[in-house]
């Protein structure tokens, strides 16, 4: 590295011309994390027979055959409808609920703070497949398992930790005297922190609640066990519509696409959210 | 926002001027905060310290779940024993803490000098961060998929072209998935090409936020850049190498479909790490106390894990301050 090369604006910074090595290795990351998602990709527009082939193949003349296997004869879009409305609805619930844990984490004072913050970070920590069996027993009893609103309450629990350790740091970040100045206006708590706090925390939150969506829309161990048939969402159909005796290549690759093409999509759109939202404090102070 | 439309009327209605309910309100300052938190408290108390307190019962007694006409009663801690006493644990237990130091070590320095590359503010690459973004944003179900397809005998590219040039070296085919040494290297490669955007995306964060006043002063003071890097940088860095490092720890340590849909534990037992044996227990065997106390035992060494962690670098932080 060079001197101090990394404050922008920095007078010592090296010119561009001198930086060719660093475009190369970008280079060199972005196809090796991108080649093999691009690869499957490409795997969804073949026919079996070319995407099975002996030697890889690369010009072929496209097929739909896979996306008619899955949408048609499968029907996935109905799993791809259930993974919207859970993800989306445990985005909110998570987001909305543990915005204020962390609030209260990040600005009172108050004894047993540093445990309850740990606790909470606890639950994270349990693996799913050890919580799986009571949970399973317990969906039982009250009815929810295989419906969208029991995967609805898990996910919402299941994010909520990092949603609260997220936003608490996030929190922290901002002076406090904002809020007072807009109490001491007349305002009360609440208008206070809608007025003021949320507004300086939308791209925060909006970061959290991208990440906790991924999570939740990519969730695949609750899905499997804890739904059959109506509330199935995409990684558990995508998993039992690709690979059975033998692994069908190009009904895989289509899959991947129908599951991705949501989350490539968000992400190119709220892409500077993201970055900015992450870059307003992770750090604490 | 619309979250906070949502909630406006809920709160107007709870937290009114002279309602009774306003002494638990905002001026309040000692119970206020719980009223905050009750709601992410209750629910995190229902679905997770309550399933917490079942897996203890269970482990307390013997629960075979393909037998259910076994009467059950208490054993004590003999599940527990069971666990320790099982030498296919201490292998679990050796696969996953190699799997899980190699794979964040790697992530966590790739993760790094890719931040610090970006910081260099270069022309036209924001666009390329989507690209590096990439691996992370899959599902863990679809990383698995994909990367079984790039080893699949034959047309996979990592088989057909790395296997070429091993060929033309005489070295024969690799066998990235058969071998048991190199299926679980496989495995940790997967999990770096998974995971170091992770690490990336969040080290970007923490260098964005550090002032630039620190740096000013070094170069007053003609410190080189090697010395900058580690009196300045990976200091003020620290918070956010702590939640970095501690949330892909936590996550390495259970890693779950990635070795399930590509070895399942194979060759032999050589990819089986605790949460496979886990699966493998409760799952396969029907065992369900040895299970849930095996479950135990690895919470306990993810918390311990995680304290440590925070102790250290805490420790270090108020030092560094």
């Amino acid at each position: 590295m060079k001197k101090l090369s990394s404050m922008p604006e920095s007078p010592s910074a090296p010119p561009a011309q001198r930086n060719w090595w660093v475009y190369v290795v970008l280079i060199l990351v972005c196809v090796v994390n991108f080649l093999p998602y691009l690869r499957v990709v490409m795997a969804g527009f073949m026919d079996g027979a070319t995407s099975s082939s002996a030697t890889p193949i690369w010009f072929f003349s496209p097929s739909l055959e896979a996306f008619d296997y899955l949408i048609f004869e499968k029907g996935i879009m109905k799993n791809f409808f259930n993974s919207v409305v859970v993800s989306l609805a445990s985005t909110f619930f998570s987001v909305t609920i543990g915005m204020f844990c962390a609030y209260a984490l990040a600005r009172y004072d108050f004894p047993g703070r540093d445990d309850v913050s740990f606790w909470v970070l606890t639950n994270r920590m349990m693996p799913p497949v050890a919580v799986l069996i009571p949970i399973f027993v317990t969906f039982q009893t009250a009815g929810l398992l295989d419906t969208l609103l029991g995967l609805i309450i898990l996910y919402t629990a299941m994010q909520l930790p990092f949603v609260v350790w997220m936003l608490t740091g996030y929190f922290r970040d901002i002076p406090r005297r904002y809020e007072e100045s807009a109490m001491v206006d007349g305002d009360t708590w609440f208008a206070a922190f809608r007025k003021v706090t949320l507004p300086i925390m939308a791209p925060s939150i909006t970061a959290t609640a991208i990440f906790v969506m991924i999570l939740s829309w990519n969730e695949f161990a609750f899905a499997t066990f804890l739904t059959s048939n109506q509330a199935k969402t995409m990684p558990p159909a995508i998993m039992a519509y690709s690979i059975g005796a033998d692994i069908k290549w190009n009904v895989l690759g289509a899959a991947v696409v129908l599951i991705t093409a949501p989350l490539i999509l968000f992400v190119l759109l709220l892409q500077r959210q993201l970055i900015s939202g992450l870059s307003q404090g992770v750090v604490r102070k | 926002m619309s979250i906070s439309e949502h909630t406006t009327t809920a709160h107007a209605l709870t937290f009114g001027q002279r309602g009774f309910l306003s002494r638990f309100g905002p001026s309040n300052r000692t119970i206020f905060p719980w009223v905050l938190m009750a709601p992410t408290l209750i629910i995190l108390f229902a679905i997770g310290i309550y399933p917490f307190l079942y897996s203890l019962y269970i482990a307390g007694h013997n629960v075979i779940l393909s037998k259910p006409y076994i009467p059950q009663h208490f054993v004590g801690l003999y599940q527990y024993q069971a666990v320790v006493q099982d030498p296919e644990f201490w292998h679990a237990l050796r696969k996953t803490l190699l799997f899980t130091v190699q794979a964040v070590f790697i992530e966590f320095w790739l993760g790094l000098g890719l931040a610090l590359l970006f910081q260099r503010q270069l022309q036209g690459v924001a666009f390329m961060r989507l690209f590096i973004l990439i691996p992370m944003i899959l599902p863990p179900l679809v990383t698995a998929l994909v990367w079984r397809y790039m080893f699949y005998p034959g047309a996979g590219l990592m088989t057909y072209y790395v296997g070429a040039v091993t060929r033309a070296l005489g070295l024969g085919e690799i066998p990235f998935l058969s071998d048991p040494v190199i299926a679980f290297q496989t495995l940790v490669f997967v999990d770096v090409w998974e995971w170091t955007p992770f690490m990336f995306l969040m080290l970007s964060a923490g260098l964005a936020s550090i002032p630039r006043q620190p740096y000013e002063a070094a170069e007053i003071d003609g410190a080189g850049s090697w010395r900058v890097f580690w009196t300045i940088t990976m200091p003020l860095l620290r918070p956010a190498i702590l939640i970095a490092v501690i949330i892909r720890t936590m996550d390495a340590f259970r890693t779950y479909e990635l070795i399930v849909i590509m070895t399942r534990g194979g060759p032999g037992n050589a990819t089986t790490t605790l949460n496979v044996f886990l699966t493998k227990t409760g799952l396969e065997f029907f065992d369900a106390s040895k299970a849930a106390a095996l479950s135990l035992i690895m919470m306990m060494i993810i918390i311990v894990m995680s304290f440590v962690f925070i102790r250290v670098f805490r420790s270090k932080t108020e030092v560094a301050e």
